[in-house]
């Protein structure tokens, strides 16, 4: 099964040295093929030992794989008409690929990664490869950008290795070179004797991890490097990289919660609050597509992981893909949103004929919508879902005055966020000078498959599958 | 010897922040290297631990030798800059240095009452790790930034043979290959730098 994850990667990795024009459509064509062995571990019995006790597949990790394929598919799709929207050589062409591959390689590492040191690797693999992604763009300010994030992702990823190291010096005396699992961490928990050298580790990773998200006080730097690098590789961190992230603090926060859930509750809950503070009024001042998007996508992870230490791990999971869908989606409409320049928001939907053009507006109009929780979107349920359980939390504690106080607050926070999104969409479809654009088949493809994912959401198996993961 | 040795790493990192010329900077990374390398053989023979004097090996080939050898080549094909004169004036240095290592060694108290075995080594590494993160913050060039950055690591490397006796065998491998991948991207990066200095 492992070599079945990998093969896409391999070979993405040797066509993208091949220099004919007929490997386009074959690279797209073979990122497809990441779909056959995540649907294959969709079904299998978990957990399952994909390699020994480092990789094992259980039911939060397939979910997360399968999600991070669909995107990568649509990304894919996307790619084949980037050049009809920016500047882009054929060399960086194929080498973006070639960093592709890779970048996949790192992900599958560490989100089904069951060892802490092999999570970090393949993170840092995945944070490696995508600082050439955002230099496919040769602009000085993609350059520059590529730079920090080369420096501020190896302070982050530095951090998470540091805490990575306590949290193993807490458990080595009780599980030996084991204490690097995440199960038998889980297992073992309540038996850790320096469980504050652990609290210390898992806050370090914790600002780790938030770093690389754009969390406080770190908010602008993700969303000045997804506006200097080119769309797609906006569409991979929002929708891939992020997730990657995620799934390390999921499975870190479940064991910190096991050992103290009143520390790490606390520590969640503040640091995502202050968060979404920062980001709803960044957000208000906001001027250009990319940066919304990207601001708009901290929000959401704050609330992922507010969620899921609040106990709502089904909402946090649906959350978690509906962000993961929306996100990609609207980033790669950007490509296709700014042909009239980066900075002109209005108009932006206007000037789309014919029937892919129509497509097109109703579906950035329905992604626009559906990314402010409007119903039936899944982050209107997840939300509900999210907010019930923080609820449900503060009736069995002493606290659920200051619960509803602060949900009270995050609701001002997120109508601030929705008033944008609101004045932004009238802006696009209403006001400023309509010229004539195009919309190419692929994209419209690729947007679809991201719809119908969407809307996979909400049925049935999905909710079931979700539900099961605790 | 372990003492000297713990001595001379922080010796030459503090040295590093001092530096203004790239090339002895490279040199203090490699003696800062080398001297991590032989910690961990020396500790190996202590704890008579195979794994780590493997990984002992491969940091003294890789981060003493073909690091910096790799790093002044690309210095030298790219013509980077090589007077890198840091932000921070000398008199201000001397005084915010030795604060860190105060600070740090304040800081990592509690950690050190938890960790039985090398317990001011921790406290070290932790001073280390905020004596990388100055070097990367004392210079505008690209440089000494990466070298800061690969310093860091050094110090995480330190953290991790001082607090748990070693990592797994595996992850400690790992570690060397994102490292090298990343000499691999900054090559990249800097055939960017090197057309803006040409």
């Amino acid at each position: 099964m492992l070599e079945l994850l990998l093969f896409p990667s391999v070979v993405i990795f040797i066509l993208s040295f091949i220099k004919s024009e007929k490997t386009k459509k074959a690279l797209a064509f073979v990122a497809f093929l990441i779909l056959i062995p995540t649907t294959k571990l969709l079904m299998l019995e978990k957990p399952y030992n994909l390699l020994g006790d480092y990789l094992v597949v259980d039911d939060l990790g397939a979910y997360i794989l399968f999600v991070s394929s669909i995107v990568g598919i649509a990304v894919a799709l996307a790619l084949m008409t980037i050049e009809k929207h920016v500047e882009v050589t054929k060399n960086a062409y194929r080498r973006f690929y070639r960093f592709f591959a890779t970048f996949w390689v790192g992900l599958i590492l560490s989100i089904l990664s069951n060892n802490m040191g092999i999570y970090w690797i393949g993170l840092e693999l995945a944070t490696l490869s995508t600082v050439y992604m955002i230099k496919t763009n040769h602009s000085n300010m993609a350059h520059k950008e590529a730079w920090n994030y080369m420096i501020v992702g190896a302070i982050a990823i530095s951090l998470v290795l540091f805490g990575i190291i306590l949290i193993y010096a807490s458990a080595k005396p009780i599980l030996g070179e084991d204490a690097m699992s995440f199960d038998l961490l889980l297992a073992h928990a309540k038996d850790i004797k320096a469980s504050f050298l652990f609290n210390i580790g898992f806050a370090i990773v914790s600002v780790g991890m938030f770093i690389k998200m754009g969390f406080f006080p770190m908010n602008l730097w993700l969303a000045n490097i997804e506006r200097a690098s080119f769309y797609p590789v906006a569409a991979l961190f929002s929708g891939i990289l992020e997730s990657a992230v995620i799934i390390g603090f999921f499975r870190f926060s479940k064991i910190a919660m096991a050992i103290n859930y009143h520390y790490t509750f606390i520590f969640i809950f503040t640091y995502t609050i202050l968060t979404i503070f920062i980001v709803s009024f960044l957000i208000f001042r906001v001027k250009d597509f990319m940066r919304l998007f990207s601001l708009s996508g901290i929000e959401h992870m704050a609330l992922i992981a507010l969620f899921w230490v609040s106990g709502g791990t089904f909402a946090a999971l649906l959350h978690f893909a509906s962000h993961a869908f929306l996100k990609p989606a609207l980033f790669l409409s950007t490509g296709v949103l700014e042909s009239n320049g980066k900075y002109k928001m209005q108009g932006a939907l206007r000037g789309y004929k014919g029937k892919k053009g129509a497509i097109f507006w109703v579906l950035v109009s329905l992604f626009f919508l559906a990314v402010i929780s409007l119903p039936p979107s899944p982050m209107f349920f997840s939300e509900l879902y999210g907010f019930g359980s923080m609820i449900d939390l503060a009736k069995q504690s002493d606290y659920l005055l200051e619960m509803l106080g602060a949900i009270f607050i995050l609701l001002v926070l997120l109508s601030i966020i929705f008033y944008k999104f609101v004045e932004i969409y009238q802006d696009m479809k209403y006001e400023g000078e309509e010229n004539e654009k195009v919309v190419y088949t692929s994209e419209l493809i690729s947007l679809a498959v991201f719809a119908i994912s969407l809307v996979l959401l909400l049925s049935p198996i999905v909710m079931n599958y979700l539900k099961g993961i605790s | 010897m372990v003492d000297f040795l713990i001595g001379v790493f922080l010796a030459t990192l503090i040295t590093s922040l001092f530096t203004t010329r790239l090339y002895r900077l490279l040199f203090w990374y490699s003696l800062n290297s080398l001297t991590l390398g032989l910690l961990a053989l020396s500790i190996s023979k202590e704890l008579d631990d195979t794994a780590m004097l493997i990984t002992g090996i491969a940091t003294i080939v890789l981060k003493a030798l073909v690091i910096p050898y790799t790093l002044k080549y690309l210095s030298q094909k790219f013509h980077l800059i090589r007077q890198i004169t840091p932000e921070i004036k000398v008199q201000y240095a001397v005084i915010f240095i030795p604060a860190i290592l105060v600070f740090t060694f304040y800081l990592a108290e509690p950690i050190t009452l938890m960790i039985h075995n090398h317990t001011n080594y921790v406290a070290v590494s932790i001073s280390s790790l905020f004596l990388s993160l100055l070097l990367m913050m004392e210079h505008k060039n690209i440089a000494p930034k990466i070298v800061g950055f690969l310093s860091m690591e050094n110090a995480l490397f330190l953290l991790g043979i001082t607090a748990t006796n070693g990592m797994p065998m595996l992850v400690e491998l790992g570690i060397f290959f994102d490292l090298m991948m990343a000499i691999v991207v900054i090559n990249l990066l800097f055939h960017r730098e090197g057309l803006k200095n040409a």
